[in-house]
């Protein structure tokens, strides 16, 4: 047959480079918003940008599914690779086994799994949680309270054993780094409801984790679509304050100057449509900065919120901090939000690294996932607990007696509440030690896929033209993964 | 459109005869659901989704899991199966095929409806082939061609046909008759479209300089060829463009566009993010070949085959640095053949973009989808590297390396020092945990006292025990390895690590890693090139310090046989394949046969010859349409690493033959092309132009050259004009990495790598070493400059073919508030003050250094007004002065407990440092006018390049 098309329908996508009318904003670029008006009026700065908004890159846009129920996310990434078996998997067989040894070899393993190996029990109790029953251990005594709420999803598999790589499949669907996360991703496609914030947050450690900030990247995307991070620590954004004993008028001054300079280059350069657009970054930054610590603070929220969040305890404070955080900016309108905790990296002393891990962030989920439906927030917003891998029942001898797990890219567990999830179920199965899924196996390029459905957003037609050729998520399509859907 | 007029003639009758129906089954239904459908309904019996079999009228008729039949002869708008692929029905039917980027072009969809109009008929196989036999030559002059290329994996694709213009890029090089680029960039411009007169002198010096150095021209240089322009514009331009391509800063501006598409980093990338301590070497190694003009066919093959060429000569080797420019680590987490695997997929996809402007990962998995590359020819370029091996390997320093600041090296010893410290120290701590240990268990510690004795004897001697590779082997885990080699039962010794605190398992773990990182960095200041050797495939399990050459190449380890790897599994078997080229260009050009040698040696030479051949279209083709970008914003040819058919077509052909053709009659030098390139009124053109009156948009003026286009700074552009005007700018070229001061926090961020933390970011002390071009910062794939990032410095994990320059928010935050800003703005406040006697002539040399122009008066009242102002509000601040951190806190959790933990890292290169300008240095006055400098930098006047 003949080639007669290269690729279908070009002019109906956005291709790489920006049009001169694609101004970027980035971080907020809320141009027609009434407040950024008012204090456009105020301040008294003429400029014509009344028009830019629905041109702005983060606009509001319709899914390709009008009819989804999710509109925002909060993601939680355990980076580390939390153990499956030891949390939502429980495995009996590995009572029988423990300690029994074995031996793997060949080409197609690793250093770390070959060997001289033995088998790990949980060191945790599970029960049967709520109504639902779901499989959980027992010190996930918070979250056990709204296990009908979520749906587990055991049938996740990724390609990748390391961190990094099996930390950038999961947050970019490449696990080579440099694609557009999934946040980015969403933006894309549905933009934003606050043009003054970003549309996808992201709430790292104090240490960024494996890979850094290609995690959250924007990748081959327009700029504005990267993840911001606020930071734990220090300034939330980088240099979003001028130097020590510069006031705001005293910085305001200097805006003035620059608006004057640029004021007579636009005048000489009236077809340069850019200028305008970098001119505008300047008044907006310029408001962020008195915005953004203001989203921030959580002082205002009253002391019974904050301790259902654990604020205030040692073990739970940081987390807690993070979802109430996450809670306020979804309300706030923006689209997607991710919070990483880690290390669950546990290669040795698994009651103790894991209990730790449970123990800081059990009880602030459970109350964001409480706090969220009381506001009626859990239907429109979907959250997803999970990790770039799940862990071996085996381990290796690591001098000692000290029980942890390996990596596993085989088996793991996913599980979401809100955004019209399945709640109250659990899908898929792993054998019967937890190597492997065997029932309603999915690729983590479904699992994407998925959760793009969920948000109105069809994967196929979320394509982003680059280096010659259409780009997605899952890299290479696939399916929907039907039984997550409620 | 070849082929459309019968079948235009054709659907303007209302349904099909039979027999045309039959026709048209054969000739576009088949291949279409053999292309489109089957791949889910029916090639795989066991894999038909929807239970829908198309293999069969019958079954088609029969219809899948809706229950419904799929077609109804005769009508198409109740067929499931043409509605399906209308996706214009999809309440009722999913669109199909169900990915967007496959869906069906309107004329499939209206063959789909004639033929199903037409009754949809399904000739047996006899008549089938009596058609298809009875039409070849008609169809075949009608659809297009079929192009030849080696061992595609089906008949279908080897005989699947291409429309030629998306061919364009295989055929010969053709130089058009024309006298320029002019004539040639003439020939597109739309009718009654005046080009823009040339630039004047003032902007042009400004682009050409920033084009050819990356770096503003002098307030000097500018009045200088004003003046010269007036007396004679083009000796003076002439003298210009020579001026500045003999500027050693013309070899770092070139050296930055190449580095984009190489993806050059200081680091590895990946889980460790190692550094790559000898990765400088290539760096300055394509500084030079710019400036030295190397021509490019040997550029080319120096960086493919160097260490083939001439094993001898150092600069070969350092110039394959090219070939280990990819992100890459094996990690015991990893399988080792998996990583072996990666590296020759990035290094063969790597070749294709760079050089071929071929993206050849498609090609990995399945045949090309859409261009006449065969997975065949993946594998076979694979082959030629399939005896490459990674190493650092020895490469003496050459004279016209930079070798100076190597002493830095003092203080990675004294982090050794500290990590080895810390190590005895938690050695002496296990020791006493051991005795708790056996004290709780209530066993008996004979042996294990005997094996400490003998274990400190051994260490105290200056003993290295453990395992290989260990940098640090203590009395505890020596004495531990002795019970362990005696076959005493794990339970009835310590384990290791005994007792530690989260604390100290945290500290351990640092300074361990540590250790191991620091063989990395240390390999920086060592006559090593990060390069490659040809030779077997030696087993490996994790790459935890430089590799070196292995003395037996020839005769040890594996020795690789390609083969296709179906799907791109490494450890799938699919034929056997030799070395060899990208075979399409053989359908289309007269090459000479390409003889690989059998040896394990010489491959990378002979590919390096075809790639570099004049008369390779692609290699020419590519390299010129990148150099026109570098000059003019945007390439001919739209995507510079891609010129498959789902690239986007050059718009001037002519144009990209002929300097294509050009550049190798004058001898691949790129500067005679910039020289050629940079003369034509094309680029002398103003961007200053009335659109009123013009039939054309702004975008297609520039897209046909009319007018020139404008660009921003690169972020590299940014950082060292700043530093240029300032006169903080050291412009030493070459040279081991240097760290810049970059935003605190940023430096300071703890970073996770395997294991551990990544050090911080500490600046180099002296001002001098810091204030360097940005081409020479360290570059880690984990810690990016953030000022670098928000103005779209490429991201090293692919080719960058072409950076974007968009305007995002937090580029204010990095060029207004950043202390580098501030500190700019201060040291060029204080070098005009210097420099000139009033207020007035100091605010004329700043707009003469920022903007190369005067001030107008309206400008100068405003500044000198703001200037006075600001003295006011300056005079009323107070500063500390900037003190380093010659420690820092590093809060984090710790892998073993989960549990947080805190260590202290000493910053050592900091208690040398040496700030540069700060506010408390100067007066209110300079501060204030500093004040005004920062407004000037941060304007978009400085920002663009007009």
């Amino acid at each position: 047959m003949s080639i007669s098309h290269p690729f279908p329908c070009a002019g109906s996508r956005a291709l790489h480079a920006p049009t001169r009318r694609d101004f970027v904003y980035g971080l907020g670029a809320s141009l027609g918003s009434v407040a950024f008006s008012a204090l456009m009026a105020e301040e008294n700065i003429k400029s014509q940008i009344s028009d830019l908004k629905s041109s702005s890159p983060l606009a509001p846009k319709q899914g390709h599914f009008p009819n989804a129920k999710a509109k925002n996310v909060i993601f939680l990434m355990m980076e580390g690779g939390p153990s499956h078996v030891d949390t939502f998997d429980p495995k009996p067989m590995l009572n029988k086994l423990h300690l029994k040894e074995f031996t793997r070899e060949g080409k197609q393993k690793s250093a770390m799994e070959s060997g001289k190996r033995y088998y790990v029990r949980s060191p945790f109790k599970f029960i049967k949680a709520d109504k639902s029953g779901a499989d959980m251990a027992e010190n996930w005594s918070h979250l056990a309270g709204v296990a009908d709420d979520l749906c587990f999803f055991r049938g996740c598999q990724v390609d990748s054993v390391n961190h990094p790589t099996a930390m950038y499949q999961m947050n970019c669907g490449n696990r080579f780094g440099g694609d557009p996360g999934i946040g980015a991703w969403v933006n894309y496609g549905l933009g934003t409801l606050n043009q003054d914030l970003p549309g996808f947050i992201v709430l790292p450690e104090i240490s960024y984790p494996q890979g850094g900030a290609a995690n959250w990247s924007n990748g081959y995307l327009p700029a504005h679509y990267q993840g911001t991070p606020l930071r734990a620590k220090g300034s939330p954004i980088l240099d979003i304050n001028p130097p020590e004993g510069i006031t705001r008028e005293h910085q305001r001054a200097n805006l003035d100057l620059i608006a004057k300079l640029n004021q007579k280059h636009a005048a000489d350069h009236p077809w340069h449509e850019e200028l305008q657009a970098r001119m505008d970054s300047y008044e907006l930054a310029f408001r962020m900065q008195v915005q953004v610590p203001e989203v921030l603070d959580l002082s205002k929220e009253d002391e019974k919120t904050k301790a259902m969040y654990g604020i205030g305890s040692d073990a739970t404070d940081a987390f807690g901090r993070k979802c109430l955080l996450a809670r306020k900016l979804v309300e706030k309108g923006v689209r997607f939000v991710q919070l990483y905790n880690g290390t669950w990296d546990s290669h040795d002393y698994i009651e103790r690294a894991h209990g730790n891990r449970v123990r800081g962030v059990d009880q602030p989920i459970a109350a964001l996932i409480k706090d969220l439906k009381q506001r009626g927030l859990l239907e429109s917003t979907l959250i997803v607990w999970c990790g770039e891998f799940g862990r071996t029942p085996d381990n290796g001898v690591r001098g000692g007696t000290q029980y942890g797990r390996d990596h596993n890219p085989k088996a793991m567990t996913i599980w979401m509440a809100g955004g019209g999830c399945n709640a109250g179920h659990t899908i898929g199965l792993t054998d019967e030690v937890g190597m492997e899924a065997v029932e309603e196996v999915h690729h983590v390029r479904d699992f994407h896929i998925t959760l793009l459905r969920m948000l109105g957003l069809d994967d196929n037609k979320l394509s982003f033209y680059h280096g010659g050729r259409f780009k997605q998520l899952s890299q290479f399509g696939g399916k929907v993964i039907e039984k997550l859907i409620a | 459109m070849i082929g459309k007029a019968p079948l235009i003639a054709l659907f303007a009758a209302s349904s099909l005869h039979a027999e045309d129906a039959e026709l048209l089954f054969v000739r576009r239904i088949a291949p279409l659901f053999q292309d489109k459908c089957l791949a889910c309904h029916g090639n795989e019996e066991s894999k038909i989704k929807g239970d829908f079999d198309m293999r069969s009228r019958e079954a088609v008729l029969k219809g899948g899991e809706s229950e419904k039949p799929g077609i109804v002869p005769g009508k198409p708008d109740e067929s499931p199966l043409y509605l399906a692929v209308t996706r214009q029905h999809e309440d009722d039917w999913e669109p199909m095929p169900p990915k967007e980027a496959d869906k069906l072009y309107a004329e499939q969809i209206e063959w789909i409806k004639q033929w199903i109009a037409g009754g949809a008929p399904w000739p047996d196989k006899a008549k089938f082939d009596a058609i298809t036999k009875a039409n070849a030559e008609k169809w075949s002059a009608e659809d297009g061609i079929v192009v030849k290329t080696t061992g595609a994996l089906s008949d279908a694709w080897a005989t699947r046909k291409y429309k030629p213009e998306g061919l364009w890029a295989y055929q010969p090089v053709k130089k058009p008759a024309a006298k320029g680029i002019d004539e040639l960039i003439a020939m597109h411009l739309p009718e009654g479209v005046e080009p823009a007169p040339a630039a004047d002198a003032r902007t042009f010096i400004r682009r050409a300089t920033f084009d050819l150095t990356g770096l503003p021209p002098t307030p000097e240089d500018v009045e200088a060829f004003v003046q010269s322009s007036i007396k004679d514009p083009a000796t003076s331009t002439q003298t210009l463009i020579n001026k500045l391509l003999d500027s050693p800063h013309y070899g770092e501006r070139m050296a930055q566009h190449w580095l984009d598409v190489t993806r050059y980093a200081d680091s590895s990338g990946f889980a460790n993010d190692y550094e790559r301590g000898n990765a400088w070497r290539y760096r300055d190694y394509v500084i030079r070949a710019f400036n030295s003009d190397k021509p490019y066919d040997q550029f080319i093959k120096e960086q493919i085959a160097g260490d083939e060429i001439d094993a001898n000569d150092p600069e070969k080797l350092v110039a394959t640095g090219f070939l280990r420019m990819g992100p890459w680590e094996l990690t015991g987490m990893e399988v080792a053949k998996i990583a072996r695997q990666r590296f020759l997929d990035d290094v063969t996809n790597s070749v294709g973009e760079t050089f071929l402007a071929h993206s050849l990962q498609c090609a990995r998995c399945h045949d090309h989808k859409f261009d006449p590359v065969p997975t065949h020819d993946y594998y076979s370029i694979q082959a030629v590297f399939g005896t490459t091996q990674l190493c650092e390997r020895a490469a003496p320093f050459l004279k016209q390396e930079n070798t100076q600041g190597f002493e830095e090296k003092k203080y990675l010893e004294m982090r050794r020092k500290e990590h080895e410290a810390m190590l005895k120290q938690l050695d002496v701590v296990m020791l006493k945990n051991a005795e708790t240990w056996f004290a709780e268990k209530k066993l008996d510690r004979t042996a294990w006292d005997t094996a400490v004795i003998n274990a400190r004897k051994f260490v105290e001697g200056g003993g290295k025990g453990g395992k290989k590779g260990r940098s640090f082997t203590g009395v505890f885990e020596t004495a531990r390895n002795a019970m362990e080699k005696q076959g005493v039962a794990e339970d009835q010794y310590p384990p290791k690590l005994v007792g530690f605190t989260p604390e100290q398992f945290g500290n351990e773990r640092v300074a361990r890693k540590g250790l191991e990182r620091l063989k990395w960095e240390v390999d920086r200041y060592e006559p090593y090139a990060l390069s490659v050797y040809s030779g077997r495939t030696v087993e490996m399990k994790a790459v935890l310090a430089p590799l070196r050459m292995a003395p037996d190449r020839m005769t040890n380890g594996e020795l690789e046989e390609t083969c296709i790897l179906p799907g791109g599994d490494p450890f799938g078997k699919g034929p056997k394949v030799s070395p060899g080229v990208l075979s399409v260009l053989a359908a289309f050009n007269k090459t000479t046969s390409i003889e690989f040698p059998p040896e394990i040696e010489g491959r990378r030479t002979t590919f390096a010859n075809w790639v570099a051949d004049r008369h390779n279209p692609l290699t020419t083709r590519a390299i010129v349409n990148r150099i026109w970008m570098w000059h003019f914003g945007q390439p001919i040819a739209g995507n510079p690493n891609n010129f498959g058919s789902t690239g986007k077509k050059p718009t001037h052909p002519e144009l990209l033959d002929w300097l294509a053709a050009t550049f190798v009659e004058k001898g691949w030098s790129f500067k005679e092309l910039h020289r050629v390139i940079m003369m034509s009124e094309a680029y002398l053109r103003s961007s200053q132009f009335s659109v009123q009156g013009s039939p054309l948009q702004r975008e297609e003026l520039e897209k046909f050259y009319a007018v020139f286009k404008p660009r921003r700074l690169t972020s590299e552009e940014l950082r060292d004009s700043m530093l240029s005007v300032s006169g903080e700018l050291n412009p030493t070229l070459g040279g081991i990495p240097n760290r810049p001061e970059i935003n605190l926090e940023a430096a300071l961020q703890p970073r996770m790598v395997m294991g551990t933390f990544a050090a911080a970011w500490t600046p180099n002390p002296l001002p001098a070493q810091r204030n360097r071009r940005s081409i020479y910062a360290l570059k880690l794939r984990g810690l990016v400059d953030p000022m670098q990032e928000v103005f779209n410095a490429p991201a090293p994990y692919f080719s960058c073919e072409r950076r974007d320059a968009s305007t995002v928010t937090p580029q204010v935050f990095s060029l207004f508030n950043s202390k580098a800003s501030a500190v700019r703005a201060l040291a060029l406040a204080t070098r005009v003050t210097k420099e000139t006697s009033d207020d007035a002539k100091a605010l004329q040399r700043c707009f003469a250094l920022i903007y190369g122009r005067d001030p107008s008066a309206e400008e100068s009242s405003a500044c000198l007004a703001h200037w006075k102002a600001m003295t006011a509000e300056q005079s009323k601040l107070t500063f500390k002065a900037d003190r380093p951190l010659l420690e820092v806190r590093r809060d984090a959790v710790e892998e073993n407990t989960g549990e947080k933990f805190s260590f202290q890292e000493k910053l050592h290169a900091n208690a040398d440092f040496v700030p540069d300008l700060q506010p408390g240095d100067v007066d209110a006055r300079t501060r204030a006018l500093a004040d005004v400098c920062l407004a000037l930098l941060n304007s978009n006047e400085f920002a663009y390049v007009y």
